[in-house]
Parts: C-alpha cells; sequence; structure tokens
C-alpha cells in the first residue's frame, strides 16, 4: 500500500473527535503559515525597500556634501561628513558604515572602527551610468545592504559614496514579527482544540450514548433506560393506553404505510414527541420513538405468542404439525399426547403415518404433491385449503384402535412446508353409532319374529311327525318299511339342519360388528336373509326374481350389517307393494327383484319392486332419519337412515329410481376391496 | 278299503310325513302344495277328510275351505294352525270348518281328530240330526253328537223345552267327543245359554273334545256355564 493510501486509511480509523480535530487543525494552521509567510514576504520586501530608499538617500545626501571635499581632496571634511551622517540619531543601529571611493576605487573615508576590510571595496562596485547598486555584502559574518551611490560633479562621476545597512534591524523586525505570529498561531491552536473538543462532544456524546443503547436493544434488553438529552418528567409513556391494552390501536403506530393520506396520532399522544432542536435532539427523539415502537410491536407480538401458544397447549382438539416431506411429527399439543398415549419425547421424529397405518395414504401424498418441491408459493397458497377425512382408524399407543375424523391444512412452518393435523375422537360417536345400528337391528329382529317364529315351527313339524310315525308303528308293533324308514331319517335331518341355518343366521345377525371390516361377497348376506323372511314374503303372495352375479369380487364391510341394510330394503319393498295391491289380488303385480353384480371397480345390489313408488319430493328426503312416508305408528323412519350410514361407511353409495305408481329400485354401490 | 284324505300344505317335508303318517292309519293320502291345488282335487277326487294348512301361497287355507264347503258342505275339513293360534282356529270355524289340528302335529291329536271326523261323517250319512234328551236321576241330559250346526238349532231349541218342561235340577248339555261346534253352532249356544242363564236355568256341559273346550274358553262359553260336577256313568 502506497503510504498516501496507508495514511488515508489511518486517518479514516481515527475517532470523530480526532478526525475533527485534526482536520480543523490542518486547515487553520495551514492557512496561518501561508499568511505568516505571506505577511513576512511583504513585511520584508517593502520594509527592504524602504530601507535602501533611505540608505539610498542618505547616500545621496552625502554624495551632494561630499562631493566638493572630494575634488578638493579634503579628507579630514569627507570623515567627519560621513561620521556624522553615519552617528545622526537613530542612524547609529541602522548604518553599518559609510565609505566613500574615487573613480578608481580607492576608499577616501570610511566610517569603519575597524580595519577596512580589503573585499569590501571590490564587493560592490558600481558601473559607469549606473545611478544606484544595492547588493549584499558580507562583512565579519555580518549581512550588509551595501548601497553605492555615484558622486557626480556635473556629469563626470568623482566616486561612489557606499552606506552600509545593517540587516539586523530588518532582522529583529521580522524576527518580532515571527515570534508575534507563532505565538498568535499557538493560541489558535489551542482554541481549535478546545472548540473542536467542544463541538465534537457534543455531537459524539449523544451518538455513543444511542450506539450504546442500541447494542443493548439489540441484545435483547429493552429495558434499559432511554435518556437522551436531559430528565424530562413530562414524559410518561407508560400513560399510553394503546401501551397497556393491546387490544387498542395506536393511531401512530397502525399506520400503514400506504394508507398515509395524513399521519394521524392522537391528541394528546403520551408517547411520540419531537422536540425543537438540532439535529442531534431530533435524532434523539426519533430513536426513543423507535424504541418505543419496538417495545409496543414486541409487547403486542409477546401477547400474540402467548395467546396462540396457550391456544396451542391448551387447545380441546389434539394437534399435529407434521413435516411435508417426511411426514415426521414436529410437534404435538398435550391433547395429542394424552389421547394417544405416547410421551412429547416419543412422539417428535416419528413418522405419522405410523399412528394410522390403514389412514388413507394417498391423501396425505396428494396433500404433498400439491406443495412438492420446485412447486413455488402460488401453488401453495392455491393449496391452503384443508382436507377432511371423517372416520379414519388410528392406532394408539400399543396398537389400541379407535377412530377419529381427521382434518389437515397446510401452513409453513419454521420456513418449512408442513401440514396441521387437528384429530377429533370420535369413538363415542362411532359407538353411539353402533348402539343405533343395533338398536335398529333389534326392531329388525323384532319384525322378523313372526316369520321366524313361522320357519321354526315348518322343520319342527316335520321332525315331529316323522318320529310321531316311527313311535306309531311301534306302538302298534308294526314294522316300518326301509323305504320309509329311510324317509323320515332323511327329512328328520334335513329339517334339524334348516332349523339350524334358520337360527345361525339369527345369532349373527344379532351380532354387534367388529371394528375390522371383513372381506364379504355380497351375494352371502342377500341369501342369509332370504333364507328367513322369503317364505313369510310369498305367503303374502310376494314373489321373488334372484338374478345374483357369480364369482363376485368381495366387498369391504360387515356381513350382518349388510343384512340388516337388505332386510330394511325388503321389508319396505314389501310394504309398498302391500300399499299398491293387495295379497289377496291375483292379478296385481307383486313381485320383488334382486340383482347383483360387479363391474368398473365396484359391486351392485339393486332391490327392485313393483309397489306404489316415491315421487320427487320424497326421494331426495327418504335417507333423512325420523322421516317416513308410512302412517304414524307404522314406523320410525329410522330403517333407510341407518341403512344409509351404513353404506357410506362403506364407502358405497345408494341410488334410486322411482316413479309414483311405478315402484321403485334401489341400488347400493360398493367399491371393490383392494 | 282305502279312506280317501286331501292334505293341503305348502311345505313339501309335512306333506312328506302326512303321507307316512295317515298311510300308518290305513289312509290314502292325496296331496296338494296350495290352496288351488287342493280345491282341484277336490273336486276331482272327493275325499271324505281334508287337512288343510292355512297360510299358504297363491290361495290360502281359509279361500280353499271356502271354496270346499261350497263344493261339499258336509265336508270334513281340519285345518291345521300354528301352535296355540286360537283365532286363527275360530275364525275356520265360522267358515264351517268341522276341527282344528296344532302344529306339530302329535300322532294321538291327529288319531283322535281323525276319527271325530269319521264319526261326524257317519252321523251325517245316517242324517241323525236330532238331539236325544235324556232323562236322569237330578237332571235331564241333551246329548249332542256330530256336527253341531245352524241346522241344528231347532231342534236344539226344542230339546231345551223340553228338557225345561221336565223340570228337572239341572239341566246338562252333553257334548259327543266327536262334537264339532262351527261358527253359527257357537253364536246360538252363546244365546241359548244367555236364555237360560237369565231363566235362572241351572245349565252345565259335560263330555266335549279338548280342542273345544279351549275354543269355548276362548269364545267366552265358558264364562256363562260351568262344566259339569258328576260324571254320569255312560
Amino acid at each position: 500500500m502506497s503510504p498516501v493510501r496507508r495514511a488515508l486509511a489511518r486517518y479514516e480509523s481515527l475517532s470523530l473527535k480526532n478526525k475533527i480535530f485534526l482536520s480543523i487543525l490542518g486547515v487553520v494552521l495551514g492557512i496561518s503559515v501561508a499568511i505568516a509567510f505571506l505577511a513576512r514576504y511583504i513585511l520584508v520586501s517593502s520594509l527592504t525597500a524602504e530601507l535602501e530608499l533611505r540608505g539610498s538617500a542618505i547616500a545621496h545626501s552625502v554624495a551632494e556634501r561630499g562631493g566638493a571635499y572630494v575634488l578638493d581632496k579634503n579628507s579630514p571634511m569627507l570623515l567627519s561628513l560621513i561620521f556624522d551622517e553615519a552617528r545622526l540619531h537613530e542612524r547609529k543601529n541602522l548604518i553599518a558604515y559609510i565609505f566613500v571611493t574615487d573613480q578608481d576605487g580607492l576608499v577616501l573615508a570610511h566610517t569603519m572602527t575597524r580595519a577596512f576590510p580589503a573585499e569590501l571595496r571590490q564587493a560592490n562596485v558600481l558601473e559607469p551610468g549606473e545611478s544606484r547598486s544595492v547588493r549584499l555584502v558580507n562583512v565579519e559574518q555580518d549581512s550588509i545592504h551595501d548601497i553605492a551611490v555615484p558622486m557626480n560633479e556635473g556629469l563626470y562621476r568623482i566616486g561612489s559614496v557606499h552606506v552600509g545597512l545593517s540587516k539586523s534591524h530588518i532582522d529583529s523586525l521580522i524576527a518580532t514579527l515571527r515570534l508575534t505570529f507563532l505565538g498568535f498561531i499557538s493560541a489558535i491552536i489551542l482554541i481549535t482544540f478546545y472548540l473542536s473538543d467542544r463541538l465534537t462532544r457534543h455531537i459524539i456524546r449523544p451518538l455513543s450514548k444511542l450506539t450504546r443503547i442500541s447494542d443493548e436493544l439489540s441484545r435483547g434488553n429493552f429495558d434499559i433506560s432511554l435518556d437522551m438529552q436531559e430528565e424530562d418528567e413530562r414524559w410518561r409513556p407508560m400513560d399510553c393506553p394503546a401501551y397497556a391494552d393491546t387490544e387498542m390501536p395506536c393511531w401512530h403506530f397502525d399506520q400503514s404505510a400506504r394508507q398515509a393520506v395524513g399521519h394521524r396520532t392522537c391528541e394528546s399522544c403520551v408517547f411520540y414527541r419531537k422536540r425543537q432542536g438540532d439535529e442531534v435532539v431530533q435524532l434523539g427523539d426519533s430513536f426513543r420513538n423507535m424504541v418505543w415502537s419496538i417495545k409496543l410491536y414486541r409487547r403486542r407480538l409477546r401477547e400474540s405468542e402467548e395467546k396462540y401458544r396457550s391456544l396451542f397447549d391448551s387447545g380441546p382438539d389434539p394437534v399435529f404439525v407434521v413435516d411435508c416431506t417426511d411426514f415426521a411429527i414436529k410437534d404435538a399439543n398435550p391433547r395429542a399426547l394424552e389421547l394417544y398415549g405416547y410421551e412429547k419425547h416419543e412422539l417428535l421424529g416419528k413418522s405419522y403415518l405410523s399412528l394410522g397405518p390403514e389412514n388413507r395414504d394417498d391423501c396425505l401424498l396428494s396433500f404433498a404433491g400439491e406443495d412438492a418441491p420446485g412447486a413455488g408459493d402460488e401453488s401453495l397458497a392455491a393449496a391452503a385449503g384443508c382436507l377432511y377425512h371423517p372416520k379414519v382408524l388410528h392406532y394408539k399407543k400399543g396398537q389400541r384402535p379407535f377412530y377419529v375424523n381427521v382434518h389437515a391444512c397446510s401452513i409453513s412452518y419454521r420456513g418449512r412446508h408442513a401440514i396441521i393435523i387437528s384429530v377429533t375422537d370420535i369413538t363415542e360417536m362411532i359407538e353411539k353409532d353402533a348402539q343405533l345400528i343395533q338398536a335398529g337391528k333389534m326392531k329388525s329382529l323384532g319384525e322378523m319374529s313372526a316369520g321366524i317364529a313361522h320357519e321354526l315351527n315348518q322343520p319342527l313339524n316335520a321332525i315331529k311327525m316323522g318320529s310321531e310315525f316311527l313311535a306309531l308303528l311301534d306302538e302298534q308293533g308294526r314294522a316300518v318299511s326301509a323305504e320309509s324308514y329311510r324317509q323320515v331319517v332323511r327329512e328328520i335331518s334335513g329339517q334339524v339342519d334348516r332349523a339350524a341355518e334358520i337360527i345361525n343366521t339369527l345369532r349373527a345377525f344379532g351380532r354387534k360388528a367388529e371394528i375390522f371390516k371383513e372381506r364379504v361377497d355380497v351375494n352371502h348376506p342377500v341369501t342369509s336373509v332370504l333364507t328367513i323372511v322369503r317364505r313369510q314374503f310369498e305367503l303374502d303372495n310376494i314373489r321373488f326374481r334372484l338374478e345374483l352375479g357369480e364369482n363376485l369380487p368381495p366387498v369391504l364391510a360387515h356381513d350382518n350389517r349388510l343384512q340388516q341394510v337388505f332386510f330394511n330394503l325388503l321389508t319396505n319393498a314389501r310394504d309398498a307393494i302391500n300399499e299398491r295391491s293387495q295379497p289377496t289380488d291375483m292379478g296385481a303385480p307383486r313381485l320383488i327383484t334382486i340383482e347383483t353384480c360387479a363391474g368398473g371397480g365396484f359391486v351392485v345390489v339393486s332391490v327392485s319392486d313393483t309397489g306404489v313408488g316415491l315421487d320427487e319430493g320424497v326421494r331426495d328426503k327418504i335417507f333423512e332419519p325420523f322421516f317416513t312416508t308410512k302412517e304414524t305408528g307404522q314406523g320410525m323412519g329410522l330403517g333407510l337412515a341407518i341403512s344409509y350410514g351404513i353404506v357410506r361407511d362403506y364407502g358405497g353409495e345408494i341410488r334410486i329410481e322411482s316413479a309414483l305408481g311405478r315402484g321403485a329400485r334401489i341400488s347400493l354401490i360398493f367399491p371393490q376391496a383392494a | 278299503m282305502d279312506k280317501k284324505i286331501l292334505v293341503i300344505d305348502d311345505e313339501q317335508p309335512t306333506l312328506n310325513m302326512f303321507r307316512l303318517l295317515l298311510g300308518a292309519y290305513g289312509y290314502e293320502t292325496l296331496t296338494a302344495a296350495n290352496g288351488a291345488e287342493g280345491v282341484e282335487i277336490f273336486e276331482r277326487e272327493r275325499p271324505g277328510i281334508v287337512l288343510t294348512d292355512i297360510k299358504m301361497p297363491v290361495m290360502d287355507g281359509i279361500e280353499a275351505l271356502r271354496r270346499i264347503k261350497d263344493l261339499a258342505p258336509h265336508a270334513e275339513v281340519i285345518v291345521i294352525t300354528g301352535h296355540g293360534d286360537m283365532e286363527l282356529a275360530i275364525r275356520a270355524l265360522n267358515l264351517d270348518a268341522t276341527d282344528f289340528l296344532n302344529k306339530p302335529v302329535q300322532r294321538q291329536g291327529l288319531s283322535q281328530a281323525l276319527s271325530r271326523a269319521e264319526e261326524r261323517l257317519a252321523i251325517a250319512r245316517t242324517h241323525k240330526q236330532e238331539i236325544a234328551v235324556v232323562e236322569e236321576d237330578e237332571a235331564v241330559a241333551l246329548i249332542l253328537r256330530g256336527s253341531v250346526t245352524a241346522r241344528s238349532e231347532p231342534f236344539l231349541t226344542r230339546a231345551m223345552a223340553v228338557a225345561r218342561a221336565l223340570g228337572k235340577a239341572e239341566i246338562v248339555l252333553d257334548f259327543d267327543e266327536n262334537a264339532s261346534i262351527n261358527g253359527a253352532g257357537l253364536a246360538f249356544l252363546t244365546s241359548l245359554l244367555q236364555e237360560a242363564r237369565d231363566n235362572g236355568d241351572a245349565v252345565c256341559i259335560r263330555g266335549l273334545s279338548e280342542n273345544f273346550r279351549k275354543v269355548f274358553e276362548v269364545v267366552g262359553i265358558s264364562r256363562l256355564v260351568e262344566p259339569c260336577r258328576m260324571q254320569t256313568p255312560g
């Protein structure tokens, strides 16, 4: 680095005080020195000129008066003349010597007390024709101005007069001047020092105070005192109502920059102030205002953070925060820990999918797909909607299953894409649901009971009659023919099987459903229900037409719940048919058609009847609980509502095609089990 | 001679067992799976006794009963009812069914019903509609046999008058084991007994098959009259 650059660098790194001091000093010194030199030059030159003038005047005077003596060769008179001239009053100090020379350069008279130095004669030679010659000569270590003037007699030069003026006079004058200037400059330096010190102090002190305060603030310590210039008793920011109550807006603070139509403040703002004063004072005031704004903001932020932290911690619903990229649980609130039975450290970092493996993973993954890396903020905003998954199976600690509703929304958590998941425990609701279904089932069982009694009576009767036959023959001592024997035995056995089947179907029907679904061929519940009701319906002159598909793919459901649904549909069909015609009407169409088939990833079961049908208004409401087209007391209107709920549980849907007077066709569409 | 009997029931196993059992009692069994078929066969074969189930598809037992009675008013039609279903039995009786059987069918009940039916047939053949009035020590007995129907009414009324004229302490209505009272019969019996009570006559009932005892209970006759305390010899 060149010395200039180094010097500049050194200069840059000086403190402000020193900088100002040095700068001012430099400038002032420079100017002073310049002035000094200038003054000296002017003075010296003018003094010198002045002296020369005086010297030449003396020399001329001597030349005038001494001319005659020189012509007369009157040396004593000449000598006394020049001595008089030399010694006259103040000239004593000024004139070092006077000597006269003739035209040959011989010294005619001189005033020196010492021997006349030889070199002096030739030191300042007056050329012929020159009116004056001034030269600085050195006589015995003294600098003397030698002024030579010709001595003329008429036009002829008869000699020259040399007057030597000592420089010491001028020198002492200059010395005095120099001293004065030095003193002056020293005074200036001192004054400058003092002034710059005062000035910088005035600036530096508030600045370094501000710096100190800023350092404290940047370290998070907001409680330091903000006294800047002086104590100001009128300034009590704690009195501001907006500070104490974070709900209240502060006009000054809450201005949106874009809306700055006119900066508004409270009429008597306790907080923000601007005093009249110089820039340093104003800086101090603005800084104070800024710090208080920060305090206000921090206070609001802390309150908000506390509020939301308490919402998260004390929230009544379990909440998880799950990272989008690897589905690791980033946070969980205490209610979630309670519900799932884990400790916090066990849950953090665990994969969310491990809590619900049968949960449709695709839902979360499709969610993640919307804000996949590289998708950008726009898609996140678009996908800032939420997903809702009802009745999802989750596992508590120890692999205990239970049902929840899952509500997931995307958020940004610490700069990463995350999902916030709220989980609602619906175990109680599911149990109530199950109880309701069970109650509906009991009602169905009640309805079935007449039919069941009749159905069981038939096999019992056949068994009884067969055994009565054998007993009779035995009583009468007759032998049983082989054929008859075989018939009886076969019949008894067959009828027992039939009765057992009915009883089994009944028992399965009454059982509460397991929590896990099973793979069910829909034909099975259809035939089970028919076993119980078919005969009864046929007694009512209702015929069945069955078109059951073969090798149907299974659906995920519960067998006995499907039976409940089918039973409900069949009783509704029977009731509809009975509304349209009587069992004794011979020609009336009294037909129920049951079809099952599969296609397109679905399995479809349809129950069609030739009953009274449903018109449009009723068709939409038929699944509502407690809605019934039957007369009062004939039904609660819950059967279809429960059936609807059961079908929806298995991911299926119910469709109705019907018109008034034209019967109805109800289709149940189930997704095939994977 | 193989007596012919028609069984109408929609349950094939039941028909099979009936065939065996009735065969053991010496009957030639005709079977029909529903009422319409049954009426058709009856018309063709004219069996003496018909056993019919009530709840059947196409045509139920009640309708078949009506049709058969139209064809042959004296036909013995025994309805088979579900266990303890008295309402249905009485409804059938109102339509001139002559007896009823309970399911599950026991051989004792079956054989009794069959023999009663045979007796009634015999009585009907011999046209013995009259009601005998027999004098006893303390009471006078009215012997009722076979079918007690609307036709019996004038006879019974006359017999009652005769009995009352005798002035005995008690009037006994002696039902034979084979007595079958149809709806009409029940109706006029009820009015008869009410009249007797109003008159102040002491009337009691004797005999009667188990079935009809139950019927009397359900119909309310048991409230009007008590069973006789003493058994007559013979």
